[in-house]
């Protein structure tokens, strides 16, 4: 086992679950991973159908938030790798947890449905799928704080 | 040799586009009788519209002697037999109509001799509501609904409408001939294709742009000489949006931009709403500048063939004034957000920063440019001999091919498809409720509201067109409300400088700030937001759009009511 996995999104509803790695990263002494995940579904309401450059695009908005996020937990003396992928969020979290053979994958628990990928009900789903399928242990962080 | 899918619906298009051309170019010859008497008409509706394709039958004694269609102007020649007797009366059929029939006294062909023609009032035939008009009304309001609802893609949606309408037109008919709406040939008579090649010359263009980085740079650039101040970023983002949106389409135009705003304003530390909403606004307002910035415009442009110089001149001068009126409302509603800004920022974010605001082809960059001015030459220019906006768009980006000698393939994929068919299957749609006679009841109700007063129905026309744009999606709305402005311009006194159609342009684009659906750049921004972890709700929208989209309609109205 190596690893926490944090996969963020940026903004006030993935602070909860960069401190919650950061705290754990500390106290375990194990490497932590941020991850964040390409999604172009929502081109899907739109008849925009070209998706080569937005994803570009979007890979270079993962890449700053992802940034953000070392920056504050070198902030806090941990050092930190970032990970962009594409795909459907789900999914891509446990192949990165399974990649990295992680110990913890730390999950912004939501507040509010429409801020978070995860619904309450769909978070438990995927919280025991995801712990029998890569093995690592699944916490749960409260969303939310001021950047 | 492999074909890819995009190549095979390329050709596909231009062939049926050329058999339709063919086929409809030797279908709207006349008649060629000469020799023989004839008789000469024509036959309209109650909006004075031409009706095409009416059988027109002279009858003798119930038997019909002589017959023929209505074209594409509503005329009709009849070749007339040299002997004719008593009783002579003239029917006209069209589906959809209520049959006309008139007598004819046999004496008025006496005076005429060989080779001249009768030439017969002016004919009107009423409408005829039917379950046909009731069917292309629902399947029309249902594709509305299914697009506003977001319970099916735009594309299918429009699909599943044509589906409908022409399935059962045909298979309804043989068990009820009322069920009839048209046929192929005539659904396919309603595409615009001077639309769609329009739009797939700009894509061409656009797809070679868009991948140079340019609008990194320029929002970089931004973030430069705004040295920290937040109102000035947001002043100058509002500008760049809004200026680009008038040339390239507002989704292109937001999906470049909201990703690099999100990095400036979180290295700012301000709320990325903050800028991308203003943003988003300014780009539904800049967009109406041209005519192809807004697919709306180009449906508008096509429709009452104005020139590019005529948006520009009409509409750039409201859109000055209602840009200044957004950015003082910006300025209001985000006051204490913009005040949070740093400028102190991270130097791993400046280089990052950098780093992705580099061009990436500027060989590319270069030509696209030179292009780019030969094609705004070409569309100010054109006009003047009759260069049509779509020959423009499809020499421009055939130059640029060309010129940069990319992967055809890969140029070719880059076309927007989706876009093309939706356009495609949306005209027939609408094509569908014209054909029935729902936008000629529509026209006439809106000319009996708003009666010879031309000021009112350019207010009644900007508001509306505002608020239904608000909620139903304003590209088939725009197509169903362009003959209805048609009617009006032809109806009221003083319409015929084209101000209808430039207040449907302000109404459809504006009112897209309004809501989170009302345009897809908004729908985009927030897709795209909500993946940097600042979602837009609905409620956050309207509260922040509906404001805008008043002052921005009023300002660029009370500018119309002046210039016109």
């Amino acid at each position: 086992m190596g690893g926490i996995l944090c996969p963020i999104r940026g903004g006030p509803g993935s602070q909860g679950a960069i401190k919650t790695g950061i705290s754990l990263a500390k106290d375990i002494q194990e490497a932590l991973h941020f991850l964040y995940v390409v999604n172009l579904d929502f081109l899907n309401l739109t008849e925009h159908g070209r998706t080569q450059v937005i994803s570009e695009e979007m890979r270079g908005m993962g890449e700053f938030i992802l940034l953000r996020a070392q920056a504050l937990a070198e902030q806090n003396g941990i050092e930190a790798q970032w990970t962009v992928r594409q795909g459907n969020v789900m999914d891509e979290i446990m192949a990165m947890a399974k990649e990295i053979k992680a110990s913890h994958i730390i999950l912004g628990q939501p507040k509010h449905t429409e801020q978070n990928v995860f619904t309450m009900e769909r978070l438990k789903d995927f919280v025991e799928h995801c712990e029998a399928e890569t093995g690592a242990k699944v916490v749960l962080a409260e969303t939310g704080g001021e950047e | 040799m492999k074909i890819g899918r995009g190549t095979l619906i390329f050709f596909l298009i231009i062939a049926v586009w050329l058999t339709f051309t063919l086929v409809g170019g030797v279908s709207a010859e006349p008649s060629g009788q000469q020799m023989g008497l004839s008789l000469v008409g024509e036959v309209i509706d109650r909006q004075n519209q031409p009706v095409f394709e009416a059988q027109v039958q002279l009858l003798q004694s119930d038997e019909v002697i002589a017959e023929g269609l209505t074209q594409g102007d509503g005329s009709f020649r009849l070749a007339l037999p040299t002997q004719i007797g008593k009783d002579l009366s003239l029917r006209v059929e069209r589906q959809h109509f209520k049959s006309a029939e008139i007598d004819i006294a046999a004496e008025e062909f006496d005076q005429l001799v060989p080779g001249e023609a009768l030439t017969l009032p002016t004919i009107q035939l009423e409408r005829k509501i039917t379950i046909a008009f009731w069917v292309a009304t629902l399947v029309f309001l249902g594709m509305l609904l299914l697009i506003a609802l977001e319970k099916l893609h735009n594309v299918l949606a429009a699909l599943t409408g044509v589906s409908l309408v022409l399935g059962i037109s045909y298979l309804g008919k043989p068990l009820f001939e009322d069920l009839f709406i048209f046929d192929f040939t005539r659904a396919l008579q309603y595409i615009d294709w001077n639309v769609i090649f329009l739009i797939m010359g700009m894509m061409i263009v656009i797809a070679v742009v868009e991948g140079t980085g340019l609008f990194h740079w320029l929002a970089f650039f931004a973030y430069r000489i705004s040295r920290g101040k937040a109102w000035l970023l947001m002043a100058i983002l509002m500008v760049i949006t809004a200026v680009a949106s008038a040339f390239l389409d507002n989704v292109t135009t937001m999906l470049l931009m909201t990703p690099i705003t999100v990095q400036i304003a979180l290295a700012l530390g301000l709320n990325p709403l903050t800028l991308l909403i203003p943003e988003v606004l300014a780009s539904n307002v800049g967009g109406i500048i041209t005519l192809i910035g807004t697919p709306t415009n180009i449906l508008i442009g096509s429709y009452a063939a104005i020139p590019f110089s005529g948006f520009l001149s009409n509409l750039s001068p409201g859109v000055f004034i209602s840009l200044i009126g957004l950015f003082v409302y910006c300025l209001i509603a985000y006051r204490k957000d913009l005040s949070h800004a740093t400028s102190k920022v991270s130097p791993v974010l400046l280089e990052k920063l950098e780093e992705n605001a580099r061009i990436k082809e500027p060989a590319h960059l270069v030509k696209a440019g030179w292009v780019g001015l030969g094609m705004l030459v070409l569309f100010l220019a054109g006009e003047h001999f009759h260069l049509i906006p779509a020959v423009t768009a499809i020499l421009g980006a055939t130059a640029l091919l060309v010129w940069i000698r990319p992967d055809v393939e890969e140029m070719i994929e880059a076309v927007d498809w989706t876009t093309l068919v939706f356009f495609m299957a949306l005209f027939i749609v609408v094509g569908g409720i014209q054909e029935v006679g729902l936008i000629s009841l529509l026209a006439q109700w809106v000319a009996s509201l708003v009666g010879e007063n031309l000021p009112l129905a350019m207010i009644v026309v900007i508001w509306v067109s505002a608020l239904f744009s608000t909620v139903v999606a304003n590209i088939p709305f725009t197509a169903a409300m362009l003959p209805v402005i048609g009617y009006l311009t032809s109806t009221v006194p003083g319409a015929g400088n084209l101000a209808l159609f430039f207040c449907l342009s302000v109404g459809s684009a504006m009112g897209g700030n309004g809501s989170l659906i009302g345009a897809s750049a908004n729908m985009v921004t927030a897709g795209i937001a909500e993946r940097a972890g600042y979602p837009i709700s609905y409620a956050y929208f309207i509260r922040k759009g509906m404001p805008a989209l008043v002052i921005t309609v009023t300002l660029a109205m009370v500018w119309l009511l002046l210039r016109f």
